[in-house]
């Protein structure tokens, strides 16, 4: 527990100095704001230069279609600012050998992981709530239309939140793995992307963690029974990948 | 206090310890020295947990260190060789984080880390970031950590590296007094009249192995044979050659027009050696005969790598 606090203290000291929160929150929110400002801006600037079929499919947006747009670009830009943020997580700690003195005073490595994943957790999951929320009071004020509500937009930024949870103990436990951050950066966004084709596989898709995504962009059945194996199996994705990368810190060369 | 028996650690297949055993008693300094590469640095990172090792068995304070690590680890304050921080954070957020993760009461702790940073003289620039840190002041921090909580044993890996001559000279004088609050000191270092100050006993390590561990006065007892240093007015290049083939003499040591002679016996070289340099057509500017000093023991053993 000593090294729980001391390590939640110190990132979040680190996100403030190094301006994770920034670069996070640029990243997470700043589309939620954009998408619709872009959406309902991009057919007036264009008007003159865009083909007729196009324009009039710009014109029928309405509030759902802008959520969903928001919630695609989200996915696409956001796994990236949150993988090369977050890719040094804990293999910049060992080969830079800042653990050097926390390990020879006695830190725990359960503490020091446990930290660092609640903590970016609790942030990612704070700045898609502010992302969701903005996006839905932009939507309301520039778009018409559709069954977007705000007990719709919690349940998908829900699913969200558990998403980037999942990917980020993927992120944490190759991390742990591997020398360098940008490997474990770059396996994280080609796997983030990749198990997105098998959300055209019925029979899989709700296997893997992906399907969250697609079920938070199904506007009026967000939540329905064909969530629960993927809720369950990503929590044990979670759970197990933590794990193993508390026990890859106990026995790593830190020095 | 530490024991270490049969201690061995390979990287892939470069052994970098080959079965090295050793005791330091509590209280003590010991010295434990050796070129670059001798298995220094790697002998302190697995006696401070931070690595693992192959085989062997280390006992500290009578407690196997393997069983017993998070405990044994308490008690014990490392000053690595080139000590790593979080830039982004100043001297005293960073000692607090440290006494958060040992455990100390935070209250006492920021009046400790005050004093802490006046014993080290980094109180003035305690609330500077370390990223701006010369590595002198660095090295100054990384020995505030290491006191942190009073630990029983010290390990110093090369504590005076990167100091300039007068914090060398506080480092030693802080590694006496340590000595005398019965703190057990492991000191590794690569400036042998260093250790020779305030080392108790020396152990010399070369490629993974224990040449020798012995106490200070022990060693100067077994390696009393004085020096023959000779001064000529010119490079000596051919007359040292001549000299060489001398079978009373055990090496030379050249330093420009200086030598220095090693014998293998005392009197004989003593009746003898004016009468071989007089032969040597080249003049002579200085001669005198001068006490081993733990670098030309160091050297002597180092360089036969023989095991005594």
């Amino acid at each position: 527990m000593k090294s729980f606090k001391a390590y939640f203290k110190k990132e979040i000291l680190e996100s403030v100095r190094t301006n994770k929160y920034l670069i996070l929150f640029i990243g997470i929110v700043f589309w939620a704001l954009l998408d619709p400002l872009m959406l309902k801006l991009l057919p007036l600037l264009m008007k003159n230069y865009l083909p007729p079929d196009i324009a009039v499919m710009f014109s029928t947006f309405t509030r759902d279609t802008a959520f969903q747009t928001f919630l695609n670009d989200l996915f696409q830009i956001g796994t990236l600012f949150i993988a090369f943020t977050l890719m040094g997580l804990l293999s910049n700690e060992v080969s830079l050998k800042k653990l050097v003195f926390p390990y020879s005073r006695g830190a725990n490595p359960a503490g020091v992981v446990l930290a660092k994943y609640i903590h970016y957790t609790v942030t990612i999951s704070l700045f898609i709530l502010i992302a969701f929320l903005t996006n839905y009071f932009y939507i309301n004020r520039l778009f018409t239309g559709g069954i977007l509500s705000i007990e719709i937009v919690l349940k998908s930024s829900l699913l969200y939140m558990l998403y980037y949870s999942v990917l980020l103990s993927i992120l944490l436990y190759l991390s742990s793995l591997l020398k360098r951050g940008i490997i474990a950066g770059i396996t994280v966004l080609v796997l983030g992307y990749t198990l997105s084709i098998f959300n055209q596989f019925k029979v899989v898709r709700a296997y893997l963690p992906n399907y969250l995504l697609l079920k938070a962009a199904d506007i009026g059945y967000i939540f329905d029974n064909s969530l629960i194996s993927t809720v369950i199996i990503s929590f044990c994705i979670i759970i197990l990948l933590v794990f193993f990368s508390i026990l890859r810190m106990k026995k790593i060369d830190v020095a | 206090m530490i024991k270490v028996a049969n201690l061995r650690k390979s990287y892939g297949r470069l052994e970098a310890l080959k079965s090295i055993s050793f005791e330091v008693e509590k209280g003590s300094v010991f010295g434990f020295i050796g070129r670059n590469g001798a298995g220094k640095t790697t002998t302190m990172n697995i006696l401070t947990g931070l690595i693992r090792f192959n085989e062997g068995k280390i006992f500290i304070k009578g407690k196997d260190f393997l069983k017993n690590k998070q405990e044994l680890i308490k008690s014990i304050g490392y000053l690595p060789e080139t000590p790593t921080f979080y830039n982004y954070m100043n001297a005293y957020e960073y000692l607090n984080f440290v006494g958060e993760i040992i455990g100390c009461d935070l209250k006492k702790s920021s009046k400790s880390v005050g004093k802490l940073l006046e014993t080290v003289k980094l109180a003035k620039q305690g609330k500077r970031r370390i990223g701006g840190y010369s590595r002198g002041m660095k090295q100054r921090l990384a020995l505030a950590v290491a006191f942190m909580n009073s630990p029983e044993i010290l390990f110093l890996d090369e504590p005076a590296s990167a100091l300039d001559p007068e914090g060398r000279v506080e480092m030693l004088e802080l590694i006496e007094g340590l000595k005398d609050d019965k703190i057990t000191i492991f000191l590794s270092t690569h400036i042998l009249n260093d250790a020779e100050r305030v080392c108790d006993k020396i152990c010399i390590i070369d490629e993974g192995k224990i040449l020798l561990t012995k106490n200070l006065s022990q060693l100067h007892e077994t390696y009393i044979q004085p020096i023959f240093d000779v001064e000529f007015e010119e490079d000596p290049k051919n007359e040292v050659d001549l000299l060489k083939k001398l079978s009373w003499i055990e090496s030379i040591k050249e330093n420009g027009r200086r030598i220095s002679i090693y014998v293998k016996d005392i009197d004989y070289a003593k009746s003898e050696i004016l009468k071989e340099i007089s032969k040597l057509n080249t003049n002579v500017t200085s001669y005198q005969i001068r006490k081993s000093t733990l670098e030309d023991i160091f050297m002597r053993i180092v360089s036969k790598n023989e095991i005594i």
